[in-house]
């Protein structure tokens, strides 16, 4: 089949461009691609989208393609290009434009009389144009009507095609799709909403601490809020691990966590098979496949309000509860480090000992997990301690590890 | 659906040439201009073709159309439903939109369908009648071009005034604060917007006044070990940063990061997150910052 730079499905698509953009040090051999010709056609296609963010270079494994961005200084986010290369028939852009043409002017129309309308005022217009059958135009009309770019109403024994009539006015939302297409979750959409106003905005807004990658799972999040919003049990098809092997788990959706530190997004769900509530990182799945509706739909989410106040980050470890307590030297003059504290310590509490000890402690199911948070402290840690000997021994003997990859105390500054 | 070719860049573009067509300003050169802007850099291939051929039942080979109408779609229930979810969200304050035309669409999603778990807990103040007057006296400045006049607190806590062109208001999902950068100067000033006690439009400013602020970028290059899953983990960390990645092993990989040289406090912090899996090598101050770090930790625990 000849190359397009436009594409049927965005599942192919996901996997290269998270290559590319995350990690970005593979050669065309590291792929695991069907075939080279798959990823020469892969990489085409990303760079007639995103050349301008696209970098190469020579390595002794061969080429290697990155893409490199600093999320601060643009204002859209570049991926949703991606989401905007979908594939069409010479069918589905014509009966588009003709269709929104033909309902514009507000009657309404059967579908004869539009069969009838594009017979004589459109395919005239054009050498060897070829009538639309019946059929074609049938699903078309459905299709716009189930995206609701159409009303589809019936009369008598026939149904009657407008355009919808509650058109909502976007003139004052211009700023907040603006703000909203790049900060919110499903931005991707409100990028779709920018693109109907026909003049470009101005780059008011810019972005600290923003993860572009999440958009390659915006497809992936709109399904799991259907099955939320539906209460509906989903199958989820997942990739990971050191094989990326695929397996599937029936679980129960719930809620969406988003690490607005670590570049991650998880699905917290009610899992049949361990029987209780579990983490799904968004990028390790494939489908979600909608089962059943849940009529005790609300219990399962008390299970996960109940876990809450022992969850650090997303971990449940063996569900026992761990005790964990550090405690900070602080010169008073350093207050921004006690406002850091009251500011990150979320299920955990702090309180004042003396002038200049205050104590840490959290009561978490993973201990384990707050280990990264508690290395932002380094240079003020007088004691740590934790119910877990494993955690707060892996603590020292890291902090061990990193002195002495600095030289140690022989190398003092 | 999200993947549909009805939100397309190329359908996008046919409008616009379709637009372009109905004002009689269409010319080969303004086709390209178009698919440049709204399409991707290899389209023109395929839709010059596609409209010399006269494949697509939309605009013939003499460049004329049928297309009686202005060519507007309207907005889809998606569309629709993800408007009305962000009149959910308590930011939605800051902005004057007319919400009566989502009345009886179900939001997409809610506010409550999220728990942003990383995030401080000492994030703007988006219900403050105050706070909001600010912002949107803010953003008519910017949407106006003119100064405004800000009186405000800084990070000590002293009060400062002083007149301002804003350049752009930043947004923090970690912080879960809105900044103001300021243009003006040589490089930009930033104002935290909960930190405004008062702010008022003044006159607009002539557009050369507007002098977009420099940025000061700085460097870190550090080596990676890959042991229990950090080079994952330290890919998603900072794929919010430009950053450069080498293998240089089956466990060893080399990164180069860029960030603003007001972050570097930040920037340290976050690489010694990562603790002995990674090994800052360059440059030496920045060695210096960790060591210093590493300094006091021995000091505290003796």
């Amino acid at each position: 089949m000849a190359y397009s730079e436009l594409i049927k499905s965005f599942a192919g698509i996901r996997s290269y461009m998270r290559q590319f953009f995350a990690y970005g040090f593979r050669s065309r051999d590291e792929f695991d691609a069907k075939s080279a010709r798959s990823y020469d056609n892969e990489k085409r296609r990303i760079e007639s989208w995103l050349g301008e963010y696209m970098s190469f270079r020579q390595e002794s494994s061969g080429k290697s393609v990155f893409l490199s961005v600093d999320s601060r200084r643009i204002p859209n986010n570049p991926l949703y290009k991606a989401w905007k290369a979908a594939s069409f028939t010479k069918n589905d852009v014509s009966l588009h434009f003709i269709l929104l043409d033909i309902l514009a002017d507000g009657n309404a129309r059967t579908m004869s009389e539009i069969l009838d309308s594009i017979d004589a005022d459109y395919l005239s217009a054009f050498k060897a144009a070829e009538p639309f059958d019946e059929s074609t135009l049938r699903k078309k009309l459905k299709e716009y009507a189930e995206l609701g770019l159409i009303t589809a109403e019936k009369q008598g024994k026939q149904y009657v095609y407008s355009l919808p009539s509650d058109r909502a006015s976007l003139e004052t939302w211009r700023e907040a799709v603006s703000f909203f297409s790049e900060d919110d979750p499903m931005g991707v959409i409100g990028s779709y909403v920018l693109d109907k106003y026909e003049d470009a905005s101005a780059p008011f807004f810019t972005f600290k601490h923003r993860y572009l990658l999440f958009a390659l799972d915006s497809g992936i999040m709109l399904d799991l809020f259907t099955a939320i919003h539906s209460r509906e049990r989903v199958e989820l098809e997942l990739v990971g691990g050191k094989n990326r092997k695929t397996r599937r788990s029936v679980t129960l959706p719930l809620k969406i966590y988003i690490s607005v530190q670590g570049g991650r997004q998880y699905l917290a769900a009610y899992n049949y098979w361990k029987r209780g509530v579990g983490f799904y990182r968004l990028d390790s799945i494939l489908k979600v496949k909608p089962l059943e509706t849940v009529p005790d739909y609300e219990k399962y989410q008390e299970y996960l309000q109940d876990e809450q106040p022992h969850i650090w980050g997303v971990a449940l470890g063996q569900k026992n509860i761990e005790h964990i307590e550090m405690i900070l030297t602080i010169d008073p003059k350093d207050s921004h480090i006690v406002h850091r504290l009251e500011r990150e310590k979320r299920c955990g509490t702090i309180a004042q000992i003396d002038d200049t000890a205050w104590r840490f402690t959290a009561d978490v199911y993973d201990a384990l997990e707050l280990m990264p948070w508690l290395r932002t402290f380094i240079g003020r840690i007088a004691s740590l301690t934790c119910s877990n000997k494993r955690v707060e021994e892996q603590f020292w003997s890291d902090l061990s590890a990193l002195d002495a990859l600095y030289g140690g105390d022989d190398d003092a500054v | 659906m999200l993947f549909s070719e009805v939100y397309s860049a190329y359908f996008n573009a046919i409008a616009a040439i379709v637009r372009e067509v109905q004002r009689g300003e269409l010319t080969e050169k303004s086709i390209l201009q178009i698919i440049g802007d709204k399409a991707f850099s290899e389209s023109m291939l395929s839709i010059l073709p596609a409209i010399k051929k006269e494949e697509w039942l939309v605009m013939n080979s003499e460049l004329k159309t049928p297309i009686a109408h202005t060519p507007q779609m309207p907005l889809t229930i998606l569309q629709k439903r993800w408007l009305s979810a962000l009149l959910t969200d308590p930011r939605i304050a800051l902005f004057d939109v007319d919400a009566s035309g989502f009345a009886g669409t179900e939001p997409l999603f809610t506010h409550d369908d999220f728990v942003f778990f990383e995030r401080y807990a000492d994030g703007d103040p988006y219900t403050d009648e105050h706070y909001i007057a600010h912002f949107k006296i803010i953003l008519t400045a910017m949407r106006e071009q003119r100064r405004v006049h800000i009186k405000y607190r800084n990070r000590n806590n002293k009060m400062l005034h002083g007149q301002f062109i804003p350049y752009r208001l930043e947004y923090s999902a970690k912080d879960d604060k809105f900044r103001l950068e300021t243009a003006g100067g040589r490089y930009g000033a930033y104002i935290n917007l909960a930190r405004i006690d008062e702010c008022k439009l003044l006159a607009p400013y002539e557009p050369q006044a507007l002098i977009p602020p420099r940025r000061r970028e700085c460097r870190v290059a550090f080596s990676l070990l890959d042991e229990r899953n950090a080079l994952d983990r330290v890919m998603l960390h900072f794929s919010d940063c430009r950053k450069e990645t080498r293998k240089l092993d089956e466990r060893r990989y080399e990164v180069q990061l860029w960030y603003e040289a007001q972050d570097e406090t930040e920037i340290l912090i976050r690489i010694l997150s990562f603790g002995q899996m990674i090994r800052v090598t360059a440059p030496d101050n920045f060695i210096g910052l960790i060591k210093q770090r590493l300094a006091m930790q021995r000091a505290v625990k003796q």
